[in-house]
This record gives structure tokens, C-alpha cells and sequence, in this order.
């Protein structure tokens, strides 16, 4: 049955590329309605400030919209069921207090966007301005002016993740060493921005919202809820959507008020984000604070690590999880791939004068994959080993596993040592050592660094349970149906936006059907025309996607066996699907000719068996705390210690996901997580100054990976297949982004090592550097 | 208003424009050629770049009156074209787009790297397209498809300057 050409395994080429080839990709904004206004919001200049009045001219109204002036709409609220969360109400239009730069405090229409914001200018805002809280070590605990007053405190929530014996590691060790460890505040910087289209369909007695999102089932939950209408008057279209990774897999104050304006008004209502309300408003990620001790014995064996995290996750929650799960990953995940046995993480996640922190390619992770590969490579220097064999040492090993780290993640199967082995052949690690060994010509220093990580993917209902999750996204659906002339639709409740699901899941249903991709169309984001599903997030989508599909297929696939054995005068048993028909002991029957008996000629029917080719499943893997992809990166870096500018020289992945349903698109989605992640590493910070105003509000200042300073990415493969999913398949879709800041900043510290000097901050800037072998030469400088 | 007379992708097209109407603007919603896109609207991302008079130009940086009596190029035309057509074949075959967004731009500056013979090696062609954001692929295939597109015009052009 399975094909290989088009069967899951095949490389098979994508069928979205031809439409973005052409420039005839469907964009939020490129969907053109007659009347339609645009709308620019008002917003704040102040990171802190009570709101005393807003100034509407007589002239204005009817076109400016202040909170009041939109009844309909509920302050967004997070429900967790985790105990010890505190949750802001967080009014969609600010009211008595703006608590980041950039919170909406109006919208303004008006025929075009120029026009929208010369309204939005007019508009004059009375603030009384409070002091801002933006160190959130600091003022975790208070600050002279709260952000959310009746909390006491600046505090989300505080907890531990603890197993073994802490206390007993430490008297145990041999060898202790501590290290702060910072990771900046970053955007997810999608090419294309959010944008939101928004009109009432009378006939139909609903509200259509098109919006660039990656969860638009859960978008119209949100909608009814906070504009408390019912479910069925609101359709939700994510039709091409120009990247997300994760920010636009939350719901956003922009869609309930767009979606309130639209009901309200007569004429349908658009908002295209531009990039400055991008960097200003949309989720914000990363921003960690670290404080790692590993206590271990002289060979370099880790016997316990003891952490504090701290999350600066901005004024508010995003909804549907709330801040807390950026901060509770990292707790969680930091142990990584490591056999640790004892282990204690106190973690805080902290409200702030900023942009709300949502999730963002790696989610927690690339923080915890930072912190610990950086600790464990510091261990290995105090031990005077390669950091390479202590690593790997230290790893779980194959025969180990399933295996249930001191953090609480089951690692389902791999072998991680051989990632370690295969990522330093990739880059060839003696070659380096010994380029190091001669020196540069031109004085620059070169230095080589791994880091390992594994990655929980497709994770169901039991990760999110113990989450106290508000809503539990443990499952996803496929609606197949074969049309009277048999070509073949499935329905997904997934969302595509550059993951090429259009392509693989295709693949799975020609592999269930025998059904060539070419006439297999995968129709997603619309919840009009797919059953609900949670949408594309948390390296999900060809597991839980995927495996809905295979389900339904089968039940295709079942049925079509039944009609055509019917046909062939045969039993069931004896026939298969394949090469576009059901084959039986003698001849065949097209799927064609099935579809039109199933649809057009019932009197072909076998008795009991009903018309249309119509089957609908939904999919949660065997074990609902996911499927474990791991990867081991490494980075060559050329670091120049007079100006601190830092060349990658060469990149590598070594790392196993499981079955791959389409290697091609496998690399591209590592290659594309990599870069991210170089970008964490090297280039992307949001930084705010005192006063809580956040300093890039362009590309230029912030600055995205540019293909002129990046090497090519080399990958190697690891083949471990799942035993709890389809196919064997593991999620994969974030991996790539986890580990690059750990490799680079342990390849920054191997070719920093004779200055003695390290950097554990990102983004890895000339500046930081340049302050680290400061440091390290007047540190060596004193007597 | 302004009135303006622009030849874009070979049809003479005449509008009044009011002045700080954006080329890109002018093209998206009033010519609907949405297939030029918007990604920072300051000359940064490369998302929006069209042929200005057969030069490439960021068009959310260029006033639609400051195109009157000169030819545009969007992604829309480019019919028969050879580069565009081997680009759009090796963009395909080697993966090198995924979201779609950049796509566009990132074919109408790799033709014009392909013709400015600025694309012979990796090293030239991420130089060239330094002005490019992608924020999907990280850019390994979008090289190799447009080395490979210069190879295959190189091959049929031999004598080509």
C-alpha cells in the first residue's frame, strides 16, 4: 500500500508552492470587500499611567471608539486550574490604566490606513504617568506603583519543581559551580504582521473574521466568550497566513474589537498591523533570568542542579494559557537530556511594565536548553574534560528509557549520545582543534560548542491536565471526504502557514488510499468548513494532524473496500486500495467508479452499507505527555577579540524525529528553526529603558538573520520511530530554535577560553563580548 | 490628488493619487496586484520590492507619484520571462519557500542578481540578498535554488554579458 513516491517518506514537493510563486497567495490583507474602513488604534505612550480622560472632538465621534463605546465587549479573562495563579482582567480597550507601551485605547476608522492614523493623532489622552516596573528580579516581590493593585505583589505565580535530594548533592559534590544566565526579550517577528478583517454576513446571521492566526477554532471560542454571542454567528478564516510561530496562537485585543466593530457597524472593518504596533504589542518571548548551580563529582558527573528562574512576562496574559507556562517549561525541561537525579527549581513569573509575553518557536526551552547546556559545559571545564564526553556521560542512555527525568519529561526513546557523536563529526571536531591549535592568520579566535536538547512534541491531554491548563488541546480532527468523481477533501482543524501540512497530510491520506496527492486538496483554518480543532502550535500539527487523517482514511478506505469487493463479486477481505482503485483477486475497481455508486448510483451499493464517502475522526497519541524529537547542535565561531564581532563559520543538527513523512520539509523546518535561533543567539533583543519604553520599533534596530551572515546549515538524521504515534512520526516544527544559543555561546566561550572570558547573556552582541574579555583581563590583571 | 501615468507590467494605467500614496499602496489597493507585500513599510525586509524602470526599489519607500511616466514590474508580470521561470522551478524543486511571504520580492531580486551576474557563488548571492528578509527558511535553499537558476541561464545564455 504504501507509495513511494507520494506515501509518507517521500520527499514529495509541496502543492502550496505554485500560488506564492505567482504572487497569488491569499493575505488577510489582500482580501478586498467593497466599503471597507481601516482601523488604527490609539495607543499608549506610557508604560504606566492612569488613563484621566480621552478627548473625542464632536467632529470624531462615530469614528473614534473608546471602551464605552463598545458595550458589547468583556474584559479577556484567563481561567487556570493551576493553584496559585493570579490573573489579570485585561480590558480589550484600556480604561482606567494603560500598563505597556503600545496597550490599544481607541479605534479609529476611517477609508484608508493613512487617514485611520491621522484620526488615531487627533485623539489627546489625559495620563497621570506612574512609575514603570521593568527589572523583574527586582520588583517581583513590589514596586512603588503595582501593576495590577489589589495583588499586593508583582507576581503571576511562584513554584518549585523539585525531585531527589538537593541537599544531599551539594555535600556530595566535588565540584561546585554557579552561573547567571540571561536571556533577552525577543519578538517572534513574523514577515507578515497580524491583520484582522472583520464584517456581519446578514444571510447567514453571523460575524466573519479573517484574521492571521494559527488557532482559529479556539479564536472563535474567545470571540463568543468575551463578546458573548453565540458560536454559531461567528465564522473565523485564517486563509494565508505569512509565519507565526506562536504569537498569533493567541487571541489578541485587536480581534474582539475588530470583531465588535464589525457588529456594530454597517460596512466591514480591517486592521493591518505594521511592523512598530508588531514590536510594540504583539506576544513578546524569552526574557529569562537564570541562577544555575550543578554540583558534581571530578569526572564531570552531574549529581544535582539547583536553579532559580525567573519570567519577565509583561502586564498582562495572553489568553487561552495565561503567562504561566513559559516559566513552568523551563523548570520542567531544564535537567534536558541529562540522567540528573536531583534537582531543584524555584520559578517566578512576573508581571512588568511591558508587551505580554506569549509563546514563541521553542516555548521556555531555548532559555532552559541554555542555561543547562551552558552549566554543563562549565562543569566540564572545571573538571579539565571535553565538554563533548561529559555531555555524553551524562546523558540517558538507550536501554535507559522510556525514562523519566528529575524535571518530570518521560523521554519516550533515541539514542542521544550518538546525536553528540554524529553533530561533532558533521563539524568535524578534531579538524577545529587542530585550526586552533595554529592560530589565525588574522587573529581572530576560533571556538567550537554543542548543545543537546530533547524536545517534548505532540503532547496531549495528560501534559496539559498537569499543566492546570484552561483548555486541554490533547486532540485533533480530520473530516475525509471523497467527492462523487472521487477526488478526495480532507478537512483539518490544524492551520498551514509554511509547515506545508496542504502537502503532508496529502501524503497520508495517498498512503491510507492509494490515492495520488494531486487529487487530494487539504482545506484548513476556516471553522466553517473543518471540525474544531485547536490549530498549529507546540510541534503538533503531523502528529495530532496527521494521525486524524490516518484515522479517517482508514474509515474511508474501509468503506471503499466494502463497495468495491461489492463490485468485483468478492469479499472484502480480498481486496486493497491502491494506484487510484480497490484491486481485488480478479480486476478492479476505480475509486472513481466507487465515488459515483457511493454518491450518484446507490442501486450499487452492497446491502447495509449507506451512501457518501464521508468519515470524520479525531486523534490523541497513545501517550498523552508526547513523543520526545532530541537534536544535538554545534556551532564554529570566529570571534574577533578587538571589536567582539563574532563570524559563524559552520552550523550542524544532528537530530532524530521519529519517522519523517517528508525529509524535505523536515530540514526546512530545522534550517528555519536554526536561524531563529541564531537569532536569539546573535541579533534580536527588545530592550526597554527605565521608564519602560521598549528601544527597537524597527528592523533596523531589531535586527532578524539576513542570509549574508549565516553559513549554510548542515543536518544529519537519527532514525528512532515513536512506538505511541502514527507512523512513528515525533512533532519536530520547534527543535531547531531550541539549542542554537547554547551551541553558539559554548562555541563563543571554547574560542574565548584562553582570555578566560564568557558571555552568558543573549543576544551574543560585540558589545557584550567586548564587556567580557574587559572583565576576564582585569580580573587576570589583579594581583 | 495627483494625476499619474505608470506603465505597470506593460498596460498603461492612469489615477489621480493623493501625494504620500506609497507605491506599494497604490499597487495593493487601488491596482489590486496584492502579490507585492508588506512586511516593516521601511525599506528594511525587501518583502515589497518591485522593478522601478527595470531597477529593483522598495516600494513601500516610493511614493506612487514619483512613478508617473515610468514602468513598474510586480511579481504579477514578468510573463515569459526566462530567469523568473527558472527561479520559480528551482524555488520549487528545492524547497526554498515556505510561508510564501518573501517569496515574490525574493524572485524579483534574485533575477535581478541572475542578470547583474552577482549571483556566481554563495558568498555573492547572500550578499545580494542581504536586503531580503526571510524569516521561514533560513535562507540554505533559497540560495541553492537561485545558484541553480543562474547555472541554468548561464547554460542556455552562454554568451550573455
Amino acid at each position: 500500500m504504501p507509495n513511494d513516491q507520494y506515501g509518507v517518506g517521500a520527499s514529495l514537493l509541496r502543492k502550496e508552492d505554485d500560488r506564492h510563486l505567482h504572487g497569488r497567495g491569499q493575505f488577510v490583507p489582500d482580501i478586498k470587500l467593497p466599503g471597507t474602513m481601516d482601523v488604527a488604534f490609539v495607543r499608549s505612550p506610557h508604560a504606566h499611567a492612569r488613563i484621566r480622560s480621552i478627548a473625542v472632538a464632536p467632529e470624531l465621534r462615530g469614528r473614534v471608539f473608546t471602551a464605552p463605546d463598545l458595550p458589547r465587549i468583556k474584559p479577556i479573562r484567563i481561567t487556570s486550574h493551576a493553584t496559585g495563579t493570579k490573573a489579570p482582567a485585561w480590558p480589550p480597550l484600556a480604561t482606567d490604566k494603560a500598563r505597556y507601551v503600545g496597550e490599544a485605547i481607541a479605534a479609529c476608522i476611517a477609508p484608508s490606513r493613512g487617514e485611520a492614523e491621522d484620526l488615531a493623532n487627533a485623539v489627546a489622552v489625559d495620563f497621570e504617568v506612574l512609575d514603570a516596573v521593568v527589572d523583574a528580579p527586582r520588583d517581583m516581590h513590589g514596586s512603588r506603583h503595582l501593576i495590577h493593585e489589589q495583588w499586593g505583589d508583582n507576581l503571576y505565580v511562584e513554584r518549585v519543581v523539585e525531585g531527589g535530594d538537593i541537599e544531599a548533592a551539594a555535600r556530595a559534590a566535588e565540584i561546585t559551580v554557579t552561573r547567571q544566565f540571561r536571556m533577552q526579550r525577543q519578538s517572534g517577528a513574523p514577515l507578515e504582521g497580524r491583520a484582522v478583517l472583520a464584517y456581519r454576513d446578514h444571510r447567514l446571521d453571523e460575524v466573519v473574521v479573517y484574521a492571521s492566526t494559527q488557532t482559529p477554532h479556539t479564536l472563535r471560542v474567545a470571540l463568543g466568550e468575551f463578546l458573548d454571542i453565540e458560536a454559531r454567528c461567528i465564522r473565523v478564516v485564517a486563509p494565508d497566513v505569512g509565519g507565526g510561530f506562536g504569537p498569533k496562537a493567541r487571541l489578541y485585543p485587536e480581534e474582539i474589537i475588530l470583531a465588535a466593530l464589525a457588529l456594530q457597524l454597517d460596512h466591514p472593518v480591517r486592521w493591518v498591523e505594521d511592523r512598530g504596533e508588531h514590536l510594540l504589542t504583539a506576544a513578546h518571548t524569552r526574557d529569562h533570568h537564570y541562577k544555575v548551580t550543578a554540583y558534581a563529582d571530578r569526572q564531570g558527573r552531574i549529581l544535582g542542579v539547583d536553579a532559580e528562574i525567573v519570567v519577565d512576562a509583561g502586564a498582562y496574559g495572553l489568553w487561552p494559557q495565561g503567562p504561566y507556562q513559559e516559566a513552568a517549561m523551563a523548570a520542567r525541561n531544564l535537567p534536558g537530556p541529562y540522567t540528573i537525579a536531583n534537582y531543584r527549581a524555584r520559578h517566578y513569573t512576573v508581571a512588568t511594565n511591558k508587551a505580554p509575553l506569549g509563546p514563541y518557536r521553542g516555548v521556555g526551552r531555548p532559555g532552559a536548553c541554555f542555561a543547562i547546556e551552558r552549566i554543563v559545559d562549565e562543569v566540564a571545564r572545571a573538571v579539565g574534560r571535553d565538554p563533548v564526553e561529559v555531555r555524553a556521560e551524562n546523558m540517558v542512555r538507550s536501554e535507559e528509557m522510556p525514562f523519566t527525568t528529575v524535571g518530570g519529561m518521560r523521554l519516550d526513546n533515541g539514542d542521544y549520545k550518538e546525536s553528540v557523536r554524529l553533530c561533532a563529526e558533521l563539524l568535524d571536531l578534531p579538524g577545529i582543534r587542530a585550526r586552533q591549535q595554529k592560530g589565525e592568520p588574522d587573529g581572530r579566535l576560533v571556538g567550537i560548542g554543542f548543545a543537546a536538547f530533547a524536545e517534548q512534541t505532540a503532547h496531549g491531554a495528560a501534559e496539559f491536565v498537569a499543566r492546570g491548563a484552561a483548555i486541554i488541546p490533547g486532540f485533533e480532527s480530520c473530516t475525509a471526504r471523497i467527492l462523487p468523481d472521487g477526488s478526495v477533501v480532507l478537512m483539518v482543524g490544524i492551520q498551514s502557514h509554511g509547515q506545508g501540512l496542504e502537502t503532508t497530510l496529502s501524503q497520508i491520506a495517498a498512503h491510507e488510499l492509494g490515492i495520488d496527492p494531486a487529487r487530494i486538496s487539504v482545506r484548513h483554518g476556516d471553522t466553517e468548513s473543518t471540525a474544531f480543532g485547536f490549530g498549529t502550535f507546540a510541534s503538533r500539527s503531523m502528529v495530532m494532524s496527521g494521525g486524524a487523517v490516518a484515522r479517517a482514511s482508514r474509515m474511508l478506505r474501509d468503506k471503499l473496500c466494502r463497495i468495491g469487493a461489492h463490485l468485483l463479486q468478492c469479499d472484502p477481505a480480498q481486496v486493497r486500495c491502491a494506484e487510484g482503485a480497490v484491486l481485488g483477486p480478479q480486476g478492479s475497481v476505480s475509486i472513481a467508479e466507487i465515488a459515483l455508486v457511493a454518491h450518484l448510483r446507490m442501486d450499487g451499493l452492497p446491502p447495509g452499507v449507506d451512501p457518501l464517502l464521508d468519515a470524520t475522526a479525531t486523534y490523541e497519541p497513545a501517550i498523552g505527555t508526547g513523543v520526545f524529537s532530541y537534536a544535538t547542535h554545534g556551532a564554529v565561531v570566529a570571534v574577533d577579540p578587538e571589536t567582539g564581532f563574532i563570524d559563524l563559520l559552520d552550523f550542524a543538527v544532528a537530530e532524530d524525529c521519529g519517522t519523517m513523512v517528508n525529509p524535505m520539509i523536515v530540514e526546512g523546518q530545522i534550517r528555519g528553526g536554526v536561524v531563529q535561533g541564531i537569532g536569539t543567539a546573535l541579533y534580536e533583543e527588545i530592550p526597554y529603558d527605565e521608564a519602560g519604553q521598549p528601544l527597537t520599533g524597527t528592523l533596523a534596530d531589531y535586527l532578524v538573520p539576513g542570509a549574508a551572515e549565516l553559513p549554510a546549515i548542515k543536518i544529519g538524521h537519527l532514525h528512532t520511530p515513536a512506538a505511541a504515534t502514527e507512523y512513528g512520526m515525533k512533532g519536530m516544527g520547534e527543535g531547531g530554535a531550541v539549542a542554537p544559543p547554547a551551541a553558539i555561546a559554548n562555541a563563543v566561550r571554547d574560542a574565548l577560553a584562553s582570555i578566560g572570558a564568557e558571555v552568558n547573556e543573549t543576544p551574543i552582541t560585540p558589545r557584550r563580548v567586548m564587556a567580557a574579555i574587559r572583565k576576564a583581563r582585569e580580573a587576570a590583571a589583579q594581583p | 490628488m495627483t494625476a499619474i501615468r505608470v506603465r505597470i507590467n506593460g498596460g498603461e494605467v492612469a489615477d489621480d493619487v493623493p501625494p504620500r500614496l506609497s507605491l506599494a499602496d497604490f499597487l495593493r489597493e487601488r491596482r489590486n496586484l496584492t502579490g507585492t507585500h508588506l512586511g516593516c513599510e521601511h525599506g528594511v525586509c525587501g518583502a515589497c520590492t518591485v522593478l522601478v524602470d527595470g531597477e529593483p526599489a522598495r516600494s513601500c519607500l516610493t511614493l506612487a507619484v514619483a512613478c508617473d511616466e515610468r514602468a513598474v514590474e510586480t511579481i504579477e508580470g514578468f510573463a515569459g520571462d526566462p530567469v523568473i521561470a527558472a527561479l520559480r522551478r528551482t524555488f520549487h524543486q528545492r524547497h526554498a519557500l515556505q510561508c510564501g511571504y518573501c517569496t515574490p520580492a525574493m524572485l524579483i531580486t534574485a533575477r535581478d542578481l541572475i542578470l547583474r551576474q552577482r549571483a556566481g557563488s554563495e558568498r555573492e548571492i547572500r550578499d545580494g540578498l542581504a536586503g531580503n528578509i526571510c524569516r521561514c527558511t533560513g535562507y540554505t535553499n533559497i540560495v541553492t535554488a537561485i545558484a541553480e537558476a543562474a547555472n541554468e541561464i548561464a547554460k542556455e545564455a552562454p554568451n550573455a554579458q
